[in-house]
């Protein structure tokens, strides 16, 4: 099959060894998240391990669409392995970034990067071409930098000092020549002093920022990892590729010389504008669209004076009390370069500012918050917040037992405080699933809420938002919604592969939200992330192509043009419901994974404030409107300020489980259910640890 | 950005060898350097405004694949270069082959594989047949990076092969049964999703980077919020 390198990089951190596996071994898995998934099975024999462990394995996976043309699609990493940020348990997670890394990584001529044990003092990996060395840090001094003048410093060692400016040839004379900069994924000092909200960061803004990832290279002594790639990418009908990208630009992208939106939003025809939150709006300055490798509308911008460089979504969120717009760049900044968390840092000090205007910051089990809030809103108080959560001091060098503790996270920061419950209950502590904080309002988009809790994390999944913010903007500013919510369900319904044409999986009345059509809604997402999204790396800013304003019937390119890519790149005739199918595969074989690791039906609850109160902050947006039927009429209905009902959900968890074919009882995987999908050998491990389902 | 270059040294001296070993072969070529002073302009040029890239560098990737069929950036006969930590608009820059009214790789090719191609529009063009991958064009070219840019090559048992931009007129894998050139359709032109790249037939400017390098930025441009200046 074309599209692939061949090869994954294998690296043994605490034998100092380099090794490969064959992609064959591996490639009926497809790529990305179902590689990992697979690898790290394979691989982990106790899954009970903490993510700290050096036995945990962190996989960096691309598919056969990286390094390709195929639209935001080319330039995305999966990166897996136990996580160190959820709570009670670091579980079996994922996160992902865009830039160039898996695009370089490919023309390298490795498919993914699989990285095992602790080295004995930190190092980073100089990867040219096929040339990989584990290198020692010292010598360039990288432990201690921030990520960007980690990144600074590894571009001129790898380029000897020179600017991309000129070809060169990093993997020497014999090899190919290049003019890029390496691509180098970086941890800061929060990933090596082990915060568990520490991330991974590539060029400006280009972050793995859920599950602790860069706490998790911290631990294995691994500050960072650099690839420059001078190699190609085999492709099956080059024509096709070329003939489909046009296609799709032509019929389904924005068209410059007839707008009709002029801001960016999660769509693929979204034009080239920043998707920016900052709360004084995006800066009048002279800036550009950026975009990742390949894309065909960049979601960020650079700009004249560099200052939130490529910052995007949750980034541009943080610190939204700073007293101007060029104090809140620099906050977007100062995560990136010290390598935090943002969704985490935004309701982290959301928390603690609420502590300290409520008057409870100051109780006896909280040790003395070094800040000083007479400064909030200023460039110093964010600056030293930041550093007292990468460095688990005061920010200024000094130790801090209330630095420490918030450098774990928050929850657990409560929990040391013996306020854990407390404050999940009244709301302040917003962290509604897994220790993990909120996003979009569990009460109203339900799937978000119930696809987070029945896996690993916040699912950061775009694919229906479209129509909240759609319905919800029209509403607000009094004009009609472009599409009806019964014309809106009708063309996103159709597209939803295998449960396609049921059109109550989006009513989101208060009398549907626990049904069987509920539960084929969130399976559907479940499934069709884990492969499209997160195994063939379509970006969720871009796809699915459901609903199309530029078109005249509005109907998207999804189920079409993901196929023609597939068979494009990689020779392979694939179907629609041939990667559904893949999709749930790869979904059971990670709740088989969490299964292992102690998930059991009775954990999986939302925070009794979900259930018992209506929302203390608003997530997301105010007042949200959702497609629903009410006494059998659809529209547009607002649903965020209602509560959870603890019983139906429940009730709920048994349609799901059932759906999926697990014990409804525990929500263990069956034999039966695993071995039609070909996962024999994970029923069998299943068994041996006592935690198969009964069919 | 488009300096004239001070030259990878190594490359340089590797192919002098080469060089020196060939000129035998020129007098039999049919080419004759004399020749060069006549060289009829090109009917095509690639213009870029480097101020609304956006740096997806799909046009890289469209050339390596309309040319080679595999996608790669090295491969690639224009090239983006940037570094994300840089303010605008030194962040980033498009460098691609200017077709020179007096092209010094021309010139230089001492088995005439390198000329203006008259079926194309005195394209200057590369005939990969009687290219001997010595480093003439890309030492001779005064643009960094150079335009002309070797590679191995399957099709000649991974021997070193000039490539350069030929508007997409010898790319086997165009995706137009008309193909490209001068009167053809370009790769990156066609892909450009913010159409930072333009043909002409104009000749533009040669001295500096202002014929080549343009604004393309107009109202709809501005509209979204970018500087049309």
């Amino acid at each position: 099959m074309k599209g692939y390198a061949g090869k994954i990089l294998r690296l043994n951190l605490t034998e100092h060894k380099v090794g490969t596996i064959p992609t064959s071994k591996y490639q009926h898995w497809m790529g990305g998240h179902g590689m990992g998934s697979a690898i790290f099975f394979d691989l982990v024999k106790d899954k009970t391990i903490d993510g700290f462990h050096p036995a945990n394995v962190v996989t960096m996976m691309t598919s056969p669409l990286s390094a390709t043309l195929v639209p935001a699609a080319s330039g995305r990493t999966e990166v897996q392995g136990i996580g160190v940020q959820s709570y009670p348990i670091g579980w079996f997670t994922r996160s992902n970034l865009g830039g160039r890394f898996s695009g370089m990584l490919k023309f390298a001529g490795w498919d993914g990067i699989v990285i095992q044990g602790k080295a004995d003092k930190p190092v980073w990996i100089d990867i040219r071409d096929g040339d990989v060395r584990i290198r020692d840090c010292a010598p360039l001094s990288l432990w201690g930098k921030e990520t960007w003048d980690c990144q600074e410093t590894i571009w001129d060692y790898v380029l000897s000092g020179g600017k991309s400016d000129d070809w060169s040839s990093p993997a020497g004379k014999e090899s190919g020549m290049t003019t890029q900069r390496p691509a180098v994924v970086a941890i800061g000092p929060a990933g090596e002093n082990r915060s568990r909200i520490a991330c991974l960061i590539h060029d400006a803004s280009n972050a793995a920022g859920q599950g602790g990832f860069g706490a998790v290279f911290g631990s294995k002594n691994l500050k960072a990892i650099s690839v420059i790639g001078t190699g190609q990418v085999e492709i099956h009908d080059p024509k096709m590729l070329m003939a489909t990208r046009l296609w799709q630009k032509e019929n389904y992208a924005f068209d410059l010389n007839h707008l009709k939106e002029t801001w960016g939003s999660f769509q693929f025809k979204s034009p080239p504008v920043p998707i920016l939150f900052w709360a004084k709006g995006r800066p009048r300055i002279d800036q550009r669209p950026q975009a990742c490798m390949g894309c065909h509308s960049g979601c960020r911008a650079r700009y004249k004076d560099a200052a939130g460089n490529e910052a995007s979504c949750f980034a541009s969120v943080f610190y939204w009390d700073a007293r101007n717009l060029d104090i809140q760049r620099l906050a977007s900044d100062l995560i990136n370069r010290y390598g935090l968390n943002a969704v985490e840092m935004i309701y982290g000090l959301l928390y603690i500012h609420t502590l300290r205007q409520s008057g409870q910051l100051k109780t006896a089990k909280i040790p003395d918050c070094p800040l000083d809030f007479s400064r909030y809103g200023s460039k110093e108080f964010i600056e030293q917040f930041v550093k007292m959560v990468a460095y688990g001091n005061d920010g200024k060098g000094n130790e801090s037992q209330f630095g420490r503790d918030i450098s774990d996270g928050f929850v657990r920061a409560a929990e040391k405080w013996g306020r854990r419950k407390q404050d999940l209950d009244s709301g302040i502590l917003a962290f509604p699933y897994w220790g993990i904080p909120i996003h979009k309002e569990p009460r109203a988009q339900v799937y978000w809420g119930y696809g987070t809790l029945l896996g690993d994390r916040d699912i950061n999944e775009h694919e229906f938002d479209w129509i909240k913010w759609e319905a919800t903007s029209a509403k607000s500013s009094g004009r009609e919604p472009s599409l009806t919510a019964k014309e809106v369900v009708r063309i996103v319904t159709d597209k939803m592969i295998p449960f396609q044409g049921d059109l109550d999986m989006l009513d989101f009345s208060e009398s549907n939200i626990y049904s069987e059509h509920m539960a084929k809604m969130v399976s559907w997402q479940r499934y069709y992330t884990r492969f499209w999204k997160q195994s063939m790396l379509f970006c969720d800013a871009r796809w699915p192509d459901f609903v199309n304003i530029q078109r005249p019937d509005y109907v998207g390119a999804t189920g079409i043009a993901e196929l023609r890519y597939v068979k494009a790149v990689t020779g392979e005739i694939f179907s629609f419901e041939d990667g559904m199918n893949l999709g749930r595969k790869i979904w059971n074989l990670d709740h088989a994974i969490w299964t292992l690791q102690g998930r059991h039906r009775d954990m999986v609850h939302f925070v009794d404030n979900v259930y018992e109160k209506r929302p203390l902050f608003q997530a997301d947006v105010p007042n949200a409107y959702m497609p629903g039927k009410e006494n059998g009429k659809w529209d547009y209905y607002a649903y965020s300020q209602r509560t959870l009902d603890r019983d139906k959900f429940d009730e709920f968890k048994t349609r799901f489980y059932r759906l999926q074919g697990w014990d409804t009882a525990t929500g263990y995987p069956t034999r039966e259910t695993l071995e039609a999908l070909g996962l024999e050998y994970v029923a069998d491990e299943l068994e041996k640890a006592g935690k198969l389902g009964k069919g | 950005m488009n300096s004239q270059k001070g030259k990878n040294t190594k490359i340089t001296r590797r192919h002098f060898i080469k060089v020196t070993g060939t000129i035998v072969l020129v007098a039999g070529t049919g080419w004759n350097l004399s020749a060069a002073d006549e060289i009829p302009p090109s009917d095509g040029y690639l213009l870029v405004d480097i101020k609304k890239c956006q740096g997806c560098a799909s046009c890289m990737l469209a050339c390596s694949l309309v040319h080679e069929g595999v996608e790669s950036l090295s491969l690639a006969r224009i090239q983006i270069m940037q570094n994300s930590l840089e303010s605008f608009p030194v962040d980033l820059t498009i460098e691609q082959c200017r077709q020179c009214v007096e092209p010094a790789c021309v010139k230089v090719c001492p088995t005439g594989a390198l000329k203006p191609n008259a079926k194309y529009g005195n394209v200057r063009m590369v005939d990969k047949e009687n290219c001997i991958g010595c480093g003439a064009c890309y030492d001779a070219c005064p643009y960094a990076p150079s335009r002309a840019a070797l590679a191995a090559d399957k099709d000649y048992d991974g021997e070193d092969r000039s490539r350069k931009c030929d508007l997409c007129a010898n790319a086997p894998f165009h995706w137009d049964e008309a193909g490209g050139g001068p009167d053809g359709k370009q790769a990156c032109v066609a892909v450009c999703p913010v159409g930072a790249i333009k043909f002409t037939k104009k000749i533009p400017k040669q001295e500096g980077d202002d014929g080549y390098k343009v604004d393309l930025r107009d109202r709809n441009w501005g509209k979204l919020g970018y500087p049309t200046r």
